[in-house]
């Protein structure tokens, strides 16, 4: 409709090409996430016979069922929703910052600086001593172990930069010029342009947020109001395949007890219990990425 | 400038943002220890108390003590058991309190609990035992003795899980055959893997196809460690040894051997070659995960299976559920020839290599020895397995009996466990194995023989009727006919993780899952050589040095269990 | 108000002239903005460094620091004589430098091609699609691909046959040589989407002022693609390539070993499932410490070097 002017043969096979490889892409990706989707509308003992692709064969709520009859689910849900906003928040906040700092060329500092943050990606002291680190500042057992340690990451910082260097140094220079101080010049004109990224960025710590359960299971899992719902979720997988099938349930297990719905459907689920809250954010975010800018507008 | 004090203020505000959180850090922690601190405030007559306790096993059916049977743990004892079941690697969890030297009250270590002993993050239980726990000498009775730890150190630093003195009434592993199998060719012996690959030919020539897809003869699994259960451990099973793990344990002369290394086991694994080279062996069996292996088997299209009962007990109950109760399977002792006995039901006595540990930071050892101690009465063994007098069960004539609603609850509801908190607290803690009695004569489990044939499908009495037996284990040479194992069972002697033969141990292990589904997919010419090959790559490896230190292992637990 | 007047002459006259104090403390904002989270990332990153010492000890948990025994270089020297190392780190270089090719490539050029779609709800929906599959876990997604290519009813076999190109199942799960493609192709089958995503909100970046001034010189779509949506991201494409090539040696073991079985196990073994196979689970936390300071000295030199040699080329780094 929009494309009033005449279209040439090679600009429409282009078009149609595009067009269809997107289509192939679409359903390609697609696909897992229904066939899951179908799995955990699907009866539990039926779906280990398998040849579920699209549809559940035997409809059901019960695996759903089966997750939200534990007790502990809420209390995680919500500590999973605070460690997102303000993980993200902190994070996105204070990467755009340093990475302002960073891609600054005339900063004087900038190549010891850049080298400090980048060799962070690349090594770790392992698990033992930051275990004993979170102890003795007294984070074992608190809600900050989830937002303090990953305050500044070296790739978004970079990829930020990145994103920064790409801006027209002109704005920033005529901005100078204009006797902006370096602070005026970030929060005016640099973060407002830099909104795909940050988004971007937000997503990517939020999702990490959300997802991550290894914290849980390291320094709060002995403290059941800071569980989070990704390490419930965990423990209800985990305990379904324990359940279901190993060597110590077949020697510890009282077989008067009935057994639990099969790990498969459990697991798929979680997968879209998981899933669902972050793809509702999805949109808002979206929408910062997916469309061009026009710098016009800014520089006025 | 009106602008840039503004600014000036919003990036003070992000300090603030920042020290806040550094500040809250603090109130968070203290938060959380004041909870702690609480807990313990509210509870009956006896003196209440917290207990904290780290488990190495998942139990979700954990209700923190707030269903019937936990809030009668605490009214009876004034015991509040707070348990942490980490999900993820206890071993990280374990190595963690061993590096920072903090404990809690109550440590289920399972298998790391080395690591903690060498800490010196337990206590001897020893003593105390012997000061405050008449009922946990009753419970283990002379197998007491086995918990202590090795020769030079004669402290016991945990009580035992698992059932003691448990009657095996099932059998564990076996060769399965679908039960219309053996029908059509009308109960046919099935002693020999010769016997086994028989019935299987015979009835896919007649059978080429089931419900419209291609009959398979025998499905094997290979994922990971499952290796072991489908593939390897059947090797030493069918070739007269009993389940020791990766070991051949010699009766007579105590000597043991890295199971596979055993010219027995070459020609069991030369007749898996013939049958995969006749096209009996699903071509798929080394590659699927063990998801399509269930459900192929939940298809009802796989005539024989070599396995553990616990490995297909899903796709058992989708077969079931799908009324194809023909398609399920008979379990049958099959050796490699007549020559072997099936030792299945060969005890090994008791040996609970893993429980319930005292920390070296409990707040009181006497307290936390006693609770145990009263998990080991006959009023905590009744409450854990029955439920709630007047609740879950009755007393009639003096004996306990469960309504036949409550029965199907049990049975039927898989939050039974959750709401009621029966069997909560029984594994990890110690218990009775299931066919002890009580003073009354009556088991302490609520399982028995009559519950378990009752539980049979019409199909599976026909088929038991057919071959003259009323259990599955009546098939299997009987627990009587061998002696009890005096190193209690091999796979619980832990090769130290700091020495040369662990490595060597994970290194055969690896060879072994690579190895075999090579020779076993080999043309049967190559077998002999790669056979040979397999051998030298194991020699080189160091397994003979390994075997010379697993048999002084071996020899102190002997001695330890049997002096 | 004062501060800030002080500001005024400072930014008018040119940098060079004035000594490096003087130019401190023009810049004191910026290591306001910066100067924090450096001390943050010492604490956080660089002080649990010390654990590398472990590499030098037989560490065992329990022991106090002075209490564990130090054995030198032992760990790296049994690292290095060890042959089942050098196979493990072939399989890692391979499938990361595969994984390289592929996954940075095709999620840059799908991004491109996203932005070229003029109908604005079907690029949402397409790019949304997309990246759904990054939120499947690796156990579901090995499981549809090894049922895709099972011989016993796999899509991927059915056709085939169908079309006549075989006449018996191929066993690709069971074939050493494939499994590398196998876990390439699987990786952007699920993570193209999301990956994608970066070099979207670069394009974003781009002025649009730019592609209208390209339109009426009359250039053509795939001039416009070439000549401005590529130059547009190319800083963030360098860092990104930098940044991965530095992590060429850490690439996780999950979807190898649920991909693989015991018939590939030559191919699928890749380093960190050795650091944990002959490391943490057999207790030994000296030596996946040592293969960890191997690790990382490796990656900071790849890191730069790529560094270095995209500087001299592209004038794009990352330091």
């Amino acid at each position: 409709m929009r494309m009033q002017r005449k279209i040439n043969p090679g600009e429409l096979a282009f078009e149609t090409a595009l067009y269809l490889f997107m289509i192939v892409v679409g359903i390609t990706t697609l696909y897992p996430f229904l066939n899951v989707l179908a799995i955990s509308l699907n009866d539990s003992t039926d779906s280990v016979r398998g040849g579920i692709y699209l549809v559940p064969r035997i409809f059901t709520w019960d695996n759903y069922g089966q997750i939200f009859t534990y007790s502990n689910l809420l209390v995680a849900f919500q500590n999973s929703v605070l460690r997102t906003v303000i993980g993200t928040i902190v994070g996105v906040f204070s990467s755009a910052m340093v990475a302002y700092v960073l891609s600054r060329k005339d900063f004087i500092a900038r190549k010891p600086v850049s080298l400090v943050f980048v060799l962070t990606l690349y090594f770790s002291g392992g698990l033992i001593p930051m275990y004993m680190l979170m102890r003795d500042l007294h984070l074992i057992n608190s809600f900050w172990v989830y937002i303090l340690p990953g305050i500044v990451n070296a790739w978004n910082i970079f990829v930020i930069r990145s994103y920064m260097d790409g801006l027209p140094y002109s704005l920033q220079e005529s901005a100078k010029i204009d006797g902006a101080s370096d602070l005026t010049i970030f929060f005016r004109i640099i973060l407002p342009l830099c909104k795909p990224v940050l988004a971007t960025i937000a997503l990517f710590v939020a999702v990490g947020q959300w997802n991550s359960w290894f914290d849980t299971f390291i320094y709060n899992s002995s403290a059941q109001h800071l569980s989070t719902l990704q390490y419930e979720l965990m423990k209800i997988l985990a305990n379904t395949t324990a359940g279901a099938s190993s060597a110590d349930a077949a020697r510890a297990g009282d077989p008067s007890v009935a057994a639990r719905v099969s790990p498969e459907s459990i697991r798929a689920a979680i997968t879209i219990v998981a899933t669902l809250p972050i793809l509702t954010i999805y949109p808002f975010l979206q929408k910062y990425f997916v469309s061009g800018l026009t710098l016009g507008a800014v520089k006025s | 400038m009106r602008k840039k004090s503004k600014l000036l203020a919003l990036s003070m505000a992000s300090v603030m943002v920042i020290l806040s959180a550094c500040t809250g850090s603090n109130s968070g922690g203290n938060a959380s220890e004041g909870n702690e601190a609480n807990a313990g405030a509210n509870g009956g007559s006896p003196e209440p108390i917290t207990l904290t306790m780290f488990s190495a096993d998942m139990n979700t059916n954990y209700e923190n003590m707030k269903s019937d049977v936990g809030k009668k743990i605490t009214e009876l004892t004034g015991v509040k058991l707070e348990i942490d079941y980490p999900v993820g690697d206890p071993k990280q969890k374990i190595s963690l309190m061993a590096a920072s030297n903090e404990y809690p009250d109550l440590i289920f270590a399972k298998n790391e609990v080395n690591m903690l002993v060498e800490a010196g993050g337990l206590i001897d239980l020893a003593p105390l035992i012997e000061e405050y726990g008449p009922n946990i000498k009753k419970l283990y009775g002379d197998y007491l003795k086995r918990l202590r730890w090795s020769k030079d150190d004669p402290s016991i630093y945990f009580l035992g899980a698992y059932g003691v003195n448990e009657v095996q009434w099932k059998p564990k592993d076996g060769f399965m055959l679908q039960h219309d199998v053996v029908k059509e060719l009308g109960y046919p012996e099935i002693k020999t893997v010769k016997d086994f690959e028989n019935a299987i030919r015979a009835y896919l020539e007649k059978h080429p196809t089931i419900d419209g897809q291609p009959t398979i003869g025998l499905s094997l699994l290979a994922d990971d460690w499952r290796i072991a259960q489908s593939v390897t451990n059947p090797a030493v099973f069918s070739t007269g040894g009993s389940d020791d793990g990766e070991w051949y344990i010699d009766e007579t002369t105590q000597k043991p051997v890295v199971h596979f290394t055993r010219p027995e086991e070459k020609e069991y694994f030369k007749w898996l070659n013939h049958m995969y080279n006749s096209g009996l062996i699903d071509p798929e069996s080394f590659v699927q995960k063990y998801d399509q292996y269930k459900a192929k088997i939940a298809s009802g299209r796989v005539l024989g299976l070599i396995d553990s009962e616990w490995q297909f007990r899903e796709p058992m109950q989708a077969l079931r559920q799908a009324g194809k109760d023909e398609r399920t399977y008979g379990m049958y002792p099959v050796t490699l020839n007549e020559t072997f006995q099936n030792r299945n039901f060969q005890s090994p006595g008791y040996s609970g290599g893993v429980g319930v540990a005292i920390s070296k930071d409990a707040k009181d050892p006497v307290r936390a020895i006693k609770f145990l101690d009263w998990l080991c009465s006959d009023e905590a063994q009744i409450l854990n397995n029955w439920g709630v007098e007047g609740i879950h069960y009755t007393i009639q004539d003096g004996k306990r009996v469960i309504s036949k609603e409550e029965m199907a609850k049990r049975t039927t509801d898989p939050e039974y466990g959750k709401k009621t908190g029966i069997g909560v607290y029984l594994y990890p803690f110690p218990e009775y194995g299931a066919g002890v009695t009580d003073a009354t004569g009556q088991t302490y489990k609520i399982e028995n023989e009559q519950q378990i044939i009752d539980s049979y499908s019409d199909v599976e009495k026909e088929v038991l009727a057919g071959y003259g037996a009323k259990m599955w284990k009546d098939l299997y040479p009987q627990s009587s006919e061998f002696p009890v194992k005096p190193w209690g069972s091999a796979w619980q002697i832990n090769i130290p993780q700091d020495t040369d033969g662990a490595i060597t141990m994970q290194k055969s292990l690896e060879l072994l899952r690579k190895r075999v589904p090579e020779m076993i997919m080999a043309k049967p010419e190559q077998f002999d050589g790669l056979w040979d090959s397999f051998q030298a790559e194991l020699d080189k490896a160091g397994v003979h040095e390994l075997e010379k230190q697993f048999e002084g292992l071996l020899k102190d637990k002997i001695a330890l269990f049997n002096d | 108000m004062e501060n800030l007047s002080l500001l005024q002459p400072a930014t008018a006259v040119p940098a060079r002239k004035r000594s490096k104090w003087r130019l401190a403390f023009e810049q004191r904002y910026l290591f306001l903005m910066s100067l924090p989270f450096v001390i943050w990332l010492f604490v956080f990153s660089y002080l649990p460094l010390w654990g590398w010492t472990m590499a030098f000890q037989k560490f065992k948990p329990g022991r106090t620091f002075g209490e564990q025994q130090w054995v030198g270089l032992d760990n790296f020297v049994q690292l290095f004589r060890e042959p089942h190392f050098y196979m493990v780190l072939r399989n890692t270089l391979a499938m990361s430098f595969m994984g390289l090719a592929v996954g940075y490539t095709i999620p840059v050029v799908f991004a491109i091609l996203l932005n070229e779609i003029r109908w604005s709800p079907f690029k949402r929906s397409i790019q949304t699609i997309s990246y759904l599959p990054h939120f499947v876990s690796w156990v579901v997604v090995a499981g549809i691909i090894t049922k895709m290519l099972s011989t016993d009813g796999g899509i991927v076999n059915e056709i085939l046959l169908a079309l006549n190109l075989i006449d018996q199942p191929i066993q690709f799960m069971a074939k050493g040589e494939w499994f590398w493609g196998i876990v390439t192709m699987s990786d952007l089958w699920k993570e193209m989407g999301w990956n994608s995503i970066i070099f979207l909100a670069a394009i974003s970046g781009i002025d649009n002022e730019q592609y209208e001034a390209a339109k009426v010189d009359g250039a053509s779509r795939l001039r416009r693609m070439w000549h401005i949506t590529l130059p547009g991201i190319r800083p963030t494409l360098m860092v990104m390539l930098i940044l991965s090539i530095g992590w060429l040696t850490s690439i996780g073991f999950e979807k190898q070993y649920l991909l693989g079985n015991s018939l590939v196990q030559d191919y699928s073994e890749v380093l960190d499932l050795y650091v944990l196979n002959y490391g943490i689970n057999l207790g030994r936390y000296s030596f996946g410490t040592a293969i960890g300071i191997v690790n990382s000295l490796v990656a900071i030199t790849l890191l730069l070097l790529s560094n270095r040699i995209f500087k001299r080329i592209t004038n794009e780094s990352v330091i």
